[in-house]
């Protein structure tokens, strides 16, 4: 902080000194790991950069090629060994795992921010961990929640309803899952919640875990994706059953796949997060505390969208469509 | 007469059986796994293991683990390994997306759009292969350090050509050549048994048809035979057989390894292309990803249906069959509502008992001649 | 005695600094068995080499049936009719009697206009059962993977397919080693057959009661020279161990 501070006070004497340069420029760098190569984080990137722009930072970003601690810990190293970085934000790929890496970061003098993902349980005021300054992101639980009442509509409040997911212990995902069987649970007791099954992000395999669980359950009517490669398996499970239209398919995130799999009748409702936000606000963030402001929340959420078939032209949802360039 | 006596008139009974088990024990093992499925998936949720449906669904599973089996089974004889295959199909997904759309939207009948994404996934596959292929057998690197450095290239290729890993905007009905099938078989009133034509029914009528031998499969089954007549009956597979068994005895008698060893890496990428091409069709998007969790599973196939890692051994019928234990064990323990990560240490615990079989096999054999002389 | 099927004029073959051989001369008549003696290092696999084309001379020249030859690669040599039988007899132990005998020849039958081209494994089964049959070789099953036979019965593999494809000459390494005892009478026995079939065979060996079972003639090497070439009815052990050893050197004497 204190660095960072006087880095600040450093700049406004600079700035004083030329007399040139907005007042609220802050000479920081800013280093962006996301999870993976996929189109919602290269939307949050956009969404960073589009910041960076307007607040005049500099940011180097490096996305890993796959998923996972192995791909993105030595990122995390590299950029923390350059030595010029003030502030990291980041989506730890795993809650555990990448604590020790974050540490080592928080050791060297950076400021970490997640977003998308978080550490711990993602409380870091009372949590078990407190070092990142914030957490920006959607509220995944609160997304499987969204997620469970669209279906729970879809199917007429009862039926049985099957959770495809991607890996195990991944904040997100297990967020979704989560909030989805709560809501069931608790909202729509005629409804009965099965899985998860965890297709390790093959698209097959996800087909292959639903067209079993339609076997074994003909009279299925919802399932969960939790991200799109899980939707998308398990609806082509369903067209192939000659269910389409009758099961429900819930995808979570708006990729344009996503989108061309609900007009293709795959899937039927499509959750749409808003990385653009989270990437954008990111860097807001990093920029105020190098400012100094202590009041910052610990924790932003920044909400969701359903779009179905009904409202996917309307530009008030189309917009969250996660379009890439 | 002045010969060289006749010696084994045959092994002992004991010993032929084992060898006769080590051969067959694969389709025990199959047959076993279907049978517990078929007491165990009704006790446990009432549903039926044995199906019309539920069998296509296993059929549909093993496309893509099987078709990276097919040519791995011709590397592995020919005692190579081939790491890229996982790889190789994401590419070929992607370039397939690629070349369907653009000669799509430049016009061409869907029909003709989709040939043209098959060539030009052959003409990847052929190509990487052709260069696995190349280094391996003319510079004499080891197939295990070629085609692990070439997965990483082909990968980073595959991410490149690809649109943030996927590749959308195919046309819609190309969906119907990943997913329809060949009959379709509706039960009940109005129902009935249909060729080619997917028949136009709805509600329970729809919920009660079976797909039967979905297009993947069919194209599948079809790479299946030529890869069965190339190993059996050719010329071509008797040298795969020859190179894996005794290099040096190929090499003397001629047989133009180097060409030959090409060839096997480029058939080893054309079928794992051609599974990528299948998952384009299938899922309607190229993905840039959708091969990689599928290497290992691919060459525990191989190794379960009795291919020895030594080479020299080996048939593709035993490739098809440990591929279906694999798809048999994904659905089945779902249908058990077991987490599907069992399946993982139970194809653990099959491909370390095959490589054990494989040794006491030689084993056995090597005591006979060991105990003739 | 008839025209040499075999003669070898004057050849030198260096490595380097080091002559392998040295000015060597070498007549091989048909149906006649020679035996080529001397201690390791003595260049008798590299004459034999410069014959079966893995090496080429340096000096001198290769006649064979009253013509010079070249053989750049083994493959010209066999196709001229010289087989060479090495240690490791070159079979594929994974492959079944007639699948070896026609390894790399696979006969074959044609459809479409040789477009496809399938093993003609009846064929191949029936001549190579007629090849084996020439030398009263008998097995009783062709079709086992040949790791199940014993070393003799391979051996007799690799030389009947050697027949089989017609060999003019036979070069033998060292056939008899990793042999058991009446597995190397047998191979003897067929090397006799050879001969009665008018095939000469230059056998290598330093299995001095092998060469006085079988050889006709006897050339000793040493030191990349041929020291000596005896009858095998006008020499003993005794003898050809002096030449072995370079004590007696009948170039040094003449």
């Amino acid at each position: 902080m204190g660095k960072v501070s006087l880095k600040a006070l450093a700049l406004a004497v600079v700035t004083v000194a030329f007399g040139a340069g907005s007042a609220s420029a802050v000479d920081i760098k800013v280093g962006f790991l996301p999870g993976v190569v996929d189109p919602f984080y290269q939307v949050m990137e956009t969404g960073v950069n589009a910041a960076a722009e307007d607040l005049g930072i500099e940011v180097v970003t490096q996305i890993p090629p796959t998923w996972g601690v192995e791909a993105q810990t030595p990122i995390l190293d590299a950029m923390i060994a350059r030595g010029d970085l003030d502030y990291i934000i980041i989506a730890p790929v795993e809650k555990d795992q990448m604590v020790a890496p974050l540490q080592a970061a928080v050791d060297a003098g950076i400021k970490i921010i997640t977003v998308d993902t978080f550490l711990g349980d993602g409380d870091y005021v009372d949590g078990p961990i407190t070092f990142p300054i914030a957490y920006i992101g959607s509220d995944n639980v609160e997304g499987g929640r969204i997620a469970a009442r669209g279906l729970a509509e879809a199917i007429g409040g009862e039926g049985k309803v099957y959770i495809n997911s991607t890996n195990p212990n991944v904040s997100s995902v297990e967020g979704r899952e989560q909030g989805f069987a709560e809501v069931m649970a608790e909202e729509y007791p005629d409804i009965t919640v099965l899985g998860p099954d965890y297709n390790l992000d093959d698209q097959a395999r996800a087909a292959q875990q639903t067209s079993a669980m339609l076997e074994t359950n003909p009279d299925l009517a919802g399932v969960f994706g939790t991200n799109v490669f899980s939707a998308g398996g398990a609806g082509n499970a369903v067209v192939n059953a000659g269910l389409g239209g009758e099961v429900q398919v819930v995808a979570y995130d708006a990729t344009q796949e996503a989108i061309e799999l609900m007009g293709d009748g795959v899937v039927s409702l499509v959750l749409a997060q808003k990385p653009f936000d989270m990437g954008y606000m990111a860097v807001q963030f990093a920029a105020a505390d190098a400012r100094g402001v202590t009041s910052l929340p610990r924790r932003v959420e920044t909400g969701f969208a359903i779009i179905d078939t009904e409202n996917v032209d309307d530009p008030e949802y189309s917009r969250f469509i996660y379009q890439v360039q | 007469m002045t010969d060289v006596p006749a010696v084994t008139p045959g092994l002992p009974p004991a010993k032929r059986f084992v060898l006769l088990a080590s051969r067959l024990w694969a389709w025990v093992f199959l047959g076993a796994l279907v049978l517990f499925f078929v007491v165990a998936v009704p006790a446990v949720s009432g549903a039926t293991f044995l199906s019309v449906r539920n069998f296509q669904n296993i059929l549909v599973a093993i496309v893509p683990v099987l078709l990276l089996g097919l040519g791995q089974t011709f590397v592995i004889i020919s005692a190579g390994i081939d790491l890229s295959v996982g790889w190789v199909m994401s590419l070929c997904s992607v370039v397939s997306a690629h070349a369907i759309r653009a000669s799509f939207n430049a016009g061409a009948p869907l029909p003709l759009a989709v040939t043209l994404g098959l060539v030009a996934t052959i003409a990847t596959g052929a190509t990487v292969g052709f260069v696995n292929g190349t280094i391996i057998s003319r510079l004499k690197v080891p197939a295990f350090i070629v085609t692990l450095g070439s997965s990483f290239i082909v990968r980073g290729t595959g991410l490149l050509l690809s649109e943030n890993t996927t590749v959308i905007g195919l046309p819609s009905g190309m969906r119907d050549y990943g997913n329809e099938s060949m009959f379709y078989w509706v039960r009940g009133e109005g129902g009935g048994f249909y060729f080619l034509q997917r028949p136009d029914v709805s509600g329970d009528l729809l919920r009660s048809m079976d797909r039967i031998l979905a297009w993947p499969v069919v194209m599948t089954a079809v790479v299946v035979l030529l890869c069965m007549f190339l190993l059996h009956k050719t010329q071509f597979g008797r040298h795969t057989y020859a190179i894996g068994g005794s290099l040096q005895a190929a090499l003397r008698t001629g047989i133009p390894v180097e060409r030959h060893i090409t060839k096997v890496y480029m058939l080893s990428s054309i079928t794992a292309g051609i599974a990528g091409f299948l998952s384009t069709l299938r899922f309607n998007a190229g993905s840039a990803v959708i091969g990689d969790p599928l290497l290992l599973s691919s060459i525990a196939a191989v190794i379960i249906g009795g291919v020895s890692l030594f080479g020299g051994a080996g048939s593709v019928i035993g490739t098809v069959i440990g591929s279906l234990i694999i798809a048999v064990l994904t659905t089945g323990l779902v249908m058990l509502n077991v987490q599907a990560f069992w399946q993982f240490i139970v194809v653990g615990i099959v491909v370390i008992v095959a490589v054990l079989i494989d040794q006491s096999r030689d084993l056995i054999v090597g005591r006979v001649g060991r105990s003739e002389r | 005695m008839s025209d040499p099927i075999l003669s070898i004029r004057n050849l030198v073959k260096r490595f380097g600094g080091l002559v392998a051989v040295d000015h060597v001369d070498l007549d091989v008549h048909p149906g006649e068995v020679v035996a080529l003696l001397g201690d390791n290092g003595a260049g008798k696999s590299t004459l034999i080499k410069c014959v079966s084309g893995v090496h080429l001379a340096d000096e001198g020249e290769i006649l064979f049936e009253g013509k010079p030859r070249r053989f750049p690669r083994p493959i010209d040599a066999r196709r001229e009719g010289i087989e060479t039988i090495y240690q490791d007899l070159a079979l594929a132990n994974n492959l079944d009697v007639p699948a070896n005998i026609f390894l790399g020849r696979e006969l074959k039958h044609r459809y479409l206009g040789g477009l496809v081209k399938t093993l003609d494994e009846k064929s191949m089964r029936r001549e190579a059962a007629a090849g084996l049959e020439a030398l009263d070789i008998q097995f009783p099953t062709l079709t086992q993977p040949i790791e199940s036979l014993s070393g003799g019965q391979r051996q007799a593999v690799a030389i009947a397919r050697a027949i089989y494809w017609n060999a003019r000459l036979m070069i033998m390494d060292e056939p008899t080693n990793n042999l058991g005892v009446p597995e190397q009478h047998k191979v003897l026995e067929l090397i006799g057959k050879l001969r009665g079939q008018g095939v000469p065979v230059i056998l290598i060996t330093h299995t001095l009661p092998d060469v006085f079972a079988i050889a006709d003639r006897i050339v000793v090497m040493h030191r990349g020279r041929k020291v000596t070439e005896k009858r095998t009815t006008e020499t003993d052990a005794a003898e050809l161990v002096q030449y072995m050893v370079g004590a007696l050197d009948d170039t040094r004497a003449a």
